[in-house]
């Protein structure tokens, strides 16, 4: 037992339905939902064929909610397991771990995807809701682990296609010093546009960063680049970490700024400075340079 | 003459030297001699440059004075006074006694100077660098690198000197030594007579009283030692000595120090027992032999008295240097009341008595850290826009825009998808794509690109990384000197942006072409230089611009 360390993989997918019934439309993106899904889990399979005691939990990150597909919860595990175990084993001679984690994903992502299409729909997911329940339950198992004396290293991985939202930023960069704080890394595979937020993420943790660009060939992506632990990774060749945008965008005209003006009461950035703070209506008062010096050096010049 | 600027310490007349007489002045830098009926001096030494002063011994004839200098050389002065031997010994002894303020502080200043130079540059590697490319290779001149340089190690040392306290054991510590023929010699530094006097100010005092007249200063020492006063723990005292009657003042302080109440009333100094408990784990006997021995007793008194001492002598030193706060300890001490205070005397005192030994009470029972802090009044936020402290700027929407129609056929086109799934996990992925993407991820494919770029770091040789460190230190203490002068407002710093503007091109053409050359034989991609190079013409356009205003401004 000792010296290996056990595994704590919580994978974020994003199933923003607008944005996966949308893709289809377009002809390059042969990606489904489903056929992501399958990858996920194969790559679920194979994190927790790495060493028996590895520990994985799936989390949908939905258009409205986030959402638990791998563990369920426990008193609706308790009342299945009995039937489910026996009738898992009789379709194939699979790994019975395997064989619950498959038909636990996909039976939540029915449930989740048929039986959750009430209220209003966002073109963008809640990411930064997923990663806080991420760390939570990193949170909980860890302190689970702890308390029989085994260590634990967590990480999640996000596999998102749907826009970023701006509207989460503050929360999510949260999460975020959160999840560095806590030592778990994060990693992001991006399947559509680059997200900025998942750029600082992955970032700040220490995690990889990649869009791919065949998007049928995600699961190769996902075992190359995203199974090794991140411990091991220095000794891989793996793809270049990109350059990451750290510009902020001043409050006034959201524009990018390099070097900029940031009131010292609420800390609200700007790209040009005014005597009063528009947020917050801090006034400032600037002491010009002593006015004696100049006099002076007239004075001797003369 | 500019040597009259100077201050004349001391002036005088009818000394000799290579047997021609003249005139020694002292001055606060220098020592100098000017022969009789002439007007410059032939010798002048800086007091720096003086090791150390010998005097004639009293039996030798002539009365003379001689200054060993550092590199070896000495100078004699015979001290001819006409009027006879006490005057020319007393010429003599008041040269010596400026001499032996004087040294010591050149001394110091120089070699603290010196010192703090060689400690900064042997701490600071980067530094040290600095030092040889600037310095060494004569770009700036060391007086320049240092009034740099020097600002900031002064402004860190410039603080007040603190003032050092006096060892308990400084009289111990002198080691006497002997010289061989049953006598006992003692060395005396000046630290040592200032630890004496300021422990003992009536020997200070006495000092004052017999030391220039009635004796000299190493009999004086000499008595010092011998004295019964010294010798405390010898009981019996003799009227003649010079130190006699200290002993009967140090008496009646240690009485007027006895009668002092404590200053914590918490402890009781009469309840504290004279034997430790560890001896026998608390089963031996603990009857005292009562340390009955009348001289162990004036010795034990003895050095408590020699304690008492050096503490005040430490007390004094803060006083001076706080006098504002000196008035609170005193009064608190003073409003102790003894023991057999009166009755009618309680006046403020007797208010003041329960305060401080309710002080000391709470002191004892409560815990600063552990009470509760009050909460410091708050100013609260006026946002004017409350969304913007929340979140930040938010953009604009940008996303792409959906119809409520493309959302329902979007999500449609999902639910139907999900309804029909079927796990088939080993078609997940095709063999010919993975080999396609495996190229991707392989070393030069298509993701890989920018792992050569990165490795700027592995593709300069280590050694060309370190001189180019060098350099660019090298170039940006130049280039913080050339700024530094602007904006030019004396003679001085016009002066010194025109040095500065030669040695920044002295730089470019000696070093920074040299490294480049050397660069152009790996052929690297990349410019190495360029930003040098930038940093350079942005200093020569505001050379040139100052120029030219410069020359408009005369014309
Ligand atoms: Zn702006
Ligand atoms: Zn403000």
């Amino acid at each position: 037992m000792s010296g290996i360390e056990n595994s704590l993989l919580v994978v974020v997918v994003d199933t923003n339905p607008i944005w996966w019934g949308q893709s289809r439309d377009e002809e390059q993106i042969k990606l489904t939902l489903t056929r992501c899904l399958d990858s996920v889990m194969v790559f679920a399979n194979s994190h927790l064929m790495m060493n028996h005691s590895n520990k994985l939990a799936v989390i949908a990150s939905h258009t409205n909610k986030s959402y638990f597909l791998y563990p369920q919860k426990e008193h609706s595990k308790a009342v299945s397991t009995a039937e489910d175990d026996s009738q898992i084993r009789q379709v194939d001679g699979k790994y019975e771990l395997f064989a619950q984690v498959d038909e636990e994903i996909k039976s939540e992502v029915k449930n989740l995807i048929l039986g959750g299409l009430e209220g209003e729909l966002h073109a963008d997911s809640l990411l930064a809701g997923s990663l806080a329940m991420s760390l939570c339950y990193i949170h909980r198992i860890e302190k689970e682990h702890r308390s029989i004396g085994s260590s634990l290293s967590s990480r999640i991985m996000v596999i998102k296609g749907s826009e970023d939202n701006p509207a989460q930023y503050m929360n999510f960069m949260n999460t975020v010093f959160t999840a560095q704080k806590q030592n778990v890394v994060i990693d992001a595979c991006i399947l559509d546009n680059d997200s900025g937020l998942l750029q600082q993420a992955c970032d700040i943790t220490g995690g990889v960063y990649l869009k791919i660009p065949q998007l049928h060939a995600l699961l190769l992506y996902l075992i190359w680049v995203f199974l090794p632990e991140p411990s091991m990774r220095h000794k891989l060749t793996l793809p270049p970490k990109a350059q990451v945008d750290y510009r902020a965008a001043c409050f006034c005209h959201r524009n990018l700024i390099d070097i900029g003006y940031v009131c010292s009461v609420c800390l609200s950035i700007f790209c040009s400075f005014s005597p009063i703070c528009s947020t917050c209506q801090t006034t400032f008062r600037f002491l010009g340079p002593p006015k004696g010096s100049k006099k002076k050096s007239k004075k001797s010049s003369n | 003459m500019s040597r009259s600027s100077e201050d004349v310490l001391l002036i005088v007349g009818a000394v000799r030297h290579k047997k021609v007489d003249g005139t020694l002045y002292m001055m606060r830098e220098r020592l100098a001699w000017m022969q009789s009926n002439k007007n410059n001096f032939s010798v002048s030494h800086r007091y720096c440059d003086i090791k150390c002063q010998k005097i004639s011994p009293d039996s030798k004839e002539k009365v003379q004075l001689q200054l060993v200098m550092h590199d070896g050389s000495a100078k004699t002065f015979q001290f001819n006074n006409t009027t006879g031997r006490p005057a020319q010994q007393h010429d003599r002894d008041s040269v010596k006694e400026v001499l032996q303020q004087l040294l010591p502080k050149s001394h110091q200043k120089i070699s603290g100077e010196l010192e703090e130079k060689n400690r900064l540059l042997k701490d600071d590697p980067e530094l040290f660098q600095l030092y040889k490319d600037l310095v060494v290779s004569q770009v700036i001149t060391a007086e320049e690198f240092w009034a740099s340089k020097g600002k900031k190690s002064t402004n860190c040392a410039k603080n007040d000197k603190q003032p050092i306290g006096v060892s308990a054991a400084f009289l111990a510590d002198i080691k006497p030594q002997t010289d061989g023929c049953n006598g006992i010699k003692y060395n005396l530094t000046a630290d040592i007579i200032e630890s004496i006097f300021r422990t003992y100010p009536i020997v200070k005092m006495k000092h004052a009283e017999h030391v220039p007249h009635e004796m000299s200063e190493s009999s004086f020492w000499t008595q010092f030692f011998q004295s019964h006063y010294f010798h405390r723990d010898r009981t019996n005292m003799s009227n003649k000595d010079v130190f006699s009657d200290c002993a009967k003042k140090d008496e009646e302080e240690m009485k007027v120090e006895r009668a002092k109440p404590m200053g914590d009333l918490s402890i009781d100094l009469v309840q504290i027992k004279d034997f430790s408990l560890g001896e026998g784990y608390g089963l031996v006997n603990e009857d005292q032999k009562g340390s009955s021995n009348h001289t162990h007793l004036t010795m034990i008194r003895r050095f408590n008295n020699h304690s008492t001492m050096v503490l005040k002598a430490c007390e004094a030193n803060k006083r001076a240097a706080t006098v504002t706060t000196d008035s609170v300890p005193t009064s608190n001490i003073s409003t102790h009341p003894g023991r057999n205070r009166v009755m009618n005397e309680m006046g403020q005192s007797s208010h003041l008595e329960p305060q401080t030994k309710k002080q000391k009470i709470q002191n004892k029972l409560g815990f600063e850290d552990l009470d509760n802090t009050e909460s410091q009044e708050s100013v609260n936020l006026k946002l004017s826009k409350l969304e913007r402290y929340l979140h930040g700027p938010t953009p604009l929407m940008a996303t792409r825009y959906n119809t409520s129609e493309d959302v329902l056929t979007a999500t449609q086109n999902v639910s139907s998808e999900v309804s029909e799934w079927n796990l088939d996990l080993s078609q997940v992925l095709g063999s010919s794509v993975a080999v396609g993407v495996l190229g991707e991820l392989s070393p030069g494919g298509s993701l890989m690109q920018g792992t050569s770029e990165q490795q700027l770091q592995q593709m300069v040789s280590q050694h060309l990384q370190e001189e180019m460190k060098q350099l660019y230190n090298a170039l940006l203490e130049l280039l913080r000197h050339f700024w530094n002068c602007f904006p030019t407002s004396s003679k001085f710093l016009e002066e010194k942006v025109m040095r500065m503007k030669s040695a920044l091109e002295r730089f470019q053409m000696v070093k920074l072409l040299a490294f480049k050359e050397r660069l152009q034989q790996y052929h690297y991609a990349i410019n190495l230089t360029g930003h040098m190079d930038e940093m350079l013409s942005a200093a020569y356009s505001k050379f040139d611009n100052w120029q030219i205003k410069k020359l408009s401004k005369k014309s």
